[in-house]
């Protein structure tokens, strides 16, 4: 109970930012009611799902300051949960997530407890070398499909099939993931404010001092590891169900791990607003200038350009993001 | 017998290059304490230098290892200038990012200019030449020129680092800079020499590789993973270590060959079925983990 009343508490935020925020999830709720064309729908989820992950980022990355770049081997692990599960062995989805949840939670525990003993760059190099690993391993292993994937055809099952996770439209994705989103709010919102949240902050900004305090700096960061590997791996499920054609290059590739904390650090890491800004800034961003300068104007490439004259001016100019631009401001203001 | 000896003589040659690859890492870590990320694109840039220049001029790729070793310099000091120098005041999450924004930039401008084809040299001294040195083993010409002046650059690079004035410069600024700036080096020109010495080291190795590997403007990440394995087992900063664990890391490429060798000489099944090849750099990364956990340090590291 006093977990729940935590998690719906918002009362340390200003009225304006409640009122913003009210706005923009009734907006999000009505969203389907509005004509749409279905790119922008399709958009709409990915910022969804992109949000989830940079909140899993966040705990571990913002909250508590370890860069994590390898977040994509356990989309990939969430993923593949799944989507074997689903054609093998006829699981539901309600199933298969939590268990892909276990075994990402289980392999970052294997990875997690060794490497938390390193700081800084190298940990996050280890992380990359970590899921590279795991992606040269499933583009080899035919259990899983090796390098062609796997896919999960409509045809077999009777859409709208709400165990499975198999619809023709695309609005009953929209809904249930539009249902995390509001949950892991929740979650990050009573996590900020958990014993391990105020633990973990205490950790990034000086290691030896909280270690003095007598708080188990290894034990928390593998714990708020599992938590953040939990999230991603829950959201890789839904991709698996929805995208229907999974495979290691776009599941557990490199570059989706830094979208992941790109994404959480140009929203503002360390804030409970910060991914969703992040997402909301950079998906629809992505997805539009590839729709209209890649496939249109035929400029491969053009668009990761520009994307990555954005992360360079954000990481040279403002390393805490927009949401640390709107805290400057505020700050000069209350002054 | 001659399996095992090749495979080793390649991992050798193969590793001298890539310790040259690494080398231009270890001094950038080692002097600022930034992570490039864009390190194996800097290769790229001179790979693309080098096949460029070799068949717009008609000369032999070896012959532009020069321009390669300029346009590494230019684009080492630019980057810092104009870019990483203001990363240095952020936190480290900033700095991370970063250099992969550089990264994910120079990959695809490389795309958009170049197109994603692979490319490689069909011309010059030594393609397709090689050396027969008996027991089966044959060696081609251009791995070991490569892997001759890939050395020679290491060597220069040391007495650089070692025996100059400006090499000491370069070692005060990396084992304390403020006290190097109260002693009136230079520091800021010094962390831009780092890049450019960086830049240019990687670029030559990336004119030498491109005789005997064919480029596209995806190449940089796998060079990248294996330059930092190769930094992690010598030593962040380490310039000797970097050398030898450039062999060793040589050889890690090479356990296919090695494997080959033990499945047909001892005749074991289970391991003829193992697809080897395709875990080629499996062991790179594998090789970097172990190494952070057990000894992260590396063997020759002085940087804690």
């Amino acid at each position: 109970m006093e977990a729940i009343k935590s998690a719906l508490d918002f009362s340390d935020f200003p009225r304006t930012d409640m009122f913003i925020a009210g706005v923009v999830s009734v907006f999000l709720v009505c969203f389907p009611i509005f004509p749409h064309s279905s790119f922008a729908m399709a958009t709409m989820i990915q910022f969804l799902m992109f949000s989830l992950y940079g909140m899993g980022w966040n705990t571990i990355g913002g909250y508590g300051g370890q860069v994590d770049l390898g977040k994509a081997q356990y989309v990939g692990i969430g993923a593949y949960t799944a989507a074997v599960m689903l054609t093998r062995w006829n699981v539901p989805f309600w199933v298969s997530m939590p268990m892909g949840m276990f075994f990402a939670v289980c392999w970052s525990f294997i990875i997690g407890y060794p490497l938390f003993r390193l700081k800084g760059h190298y940990f996050a190099i280890a992380t990359i070398a970590t899921s590279l690993v795991l992606k040269d391993l499933f583009e080899v292993w035919d259990f899983v499909g090796a390098a062609r994937g796997l896919e999960i055809s409509p045809i077999k099952y009777s859409p709208p099939d709400f165990l499975r996770l198999i619809f023709k439209q695309d609005v009953y994705y929209y809904y249930i993931i539009l249902g995390f989103f509001f949950l892991g709010i929740l979650y990050v919102n009573w996590f900020r404010k958990s014993r391990l949240g105020f633990q973990l902050r205490s950790i990034k900004d000086n290691e030896d001092v909280a270690r003095s305090l007598g708080i188990n700096v290894h034990w928390a960061k593998v714990k708020t590891y599992a938590i953040a590997t939990a999230f991603v791996s829950m959201v890789g499920s839904f991709h698996a169900c929805y995208i229907k054609n999974i495979e290691p290059e776009d599941t557990m590739s490199l570059d989706l791990s830094i979208l992941i904390a790109l994404m959480a650090m140009l929203g503002g890491a360390g804030s409970l607003w910060g991914p969703i800004i992040g997402a909301g800034v950079l998906i629809p961003m992505k997805s539009y200038l590839k729709e209209w300068l890649g496939a249109r104007a035929g400029l491969v490439g053009i668009d990761l350009i520009i994307y990555a004259i954005i992360i360079m001016l954000v990481s040279a100019v403002e390393p805490r993001g927009i949401w640390g631009i709107v805290e400057r401001v505020r700050g000069r203001k209350a002054r | 017998m001659d399996i095992l000896v090749s495979s080793l003589a390649a991992g050798l040659l193969i590793g001298m290059v890539l310790a040259l690859v690494a080398l231009g890492l270890t001094i950038i870590f080692g002097v600022m304490d930034i992570v490039n990320f864009a390190h194996g694109e800097f290769l790229m840039v001179g790979m693309y230098t080098g096949l460029l220049t070799a068949q717009s001029l008609r000369i032999d790729p070896l012959l532009t290892l020069p321009f390669a070793a300029i346009v590494g310099f230019v684009l080492g000091v630019i980057c810092y200038v104009g870019f990483v120098k203001f990363l240095l005041r952020g936190p480290m999450v900033a700095q991370l990012l970063g250099t992969f924004g550089l990264m994910l930039f120079l990959r695809n401008l490389a795309l958009l200019i170049f197109g994603s084809e692979d490319r490689a040299l069909h011309h010059g001294l030594l393609v397709g030449k090689s050396f027969d040195i008996g027991m089966g083993v044959i060696i081609p010409a251009t791995k070991l020129a490569a892997a001759g002046l890939s050395v020679a650059a290491f060597w220069a690079v040391w007495i650089l680092m070692n025996r100059t004035k400006i090499g000491k410069a370069l070692t005060a600024t990396a084992l304390n800079s403020q006290g190097a700036r109260y002693m009136g080096i230079p520091t800021e020109r010094m962390n831009a020499l780092a890049w450019g010495i960086g830049g240019a080291s990687v670029t030559i190795a990336g004119a030498l590789i491109v005789n005997f590997w064919s480029v596209n403007p995806f190449i940089g990440l796998l060079f990248t993973m294996i330059a930092f394995a190769i930094v992690a087992l010598g030593g962040f900063g380490s310039v000797p270590g970097a050398f030898f664990a450039g062999l060793v890391v040589g050889i890690i490429t090479e356990i296919p060959g090695i494997w080959d060798f033990f499945t047909y000489t001892f005749n074991i099944r289970w391991m003829a079925n193992v697809p080897m090849t395709s875990f080629k750099y499996m062991w790179v990364y594998l090789a970097y983990f172990i190494i952070m956990v057990v000894r992260p340090r590396g063997l020759f590291g002085w940087k804690r």
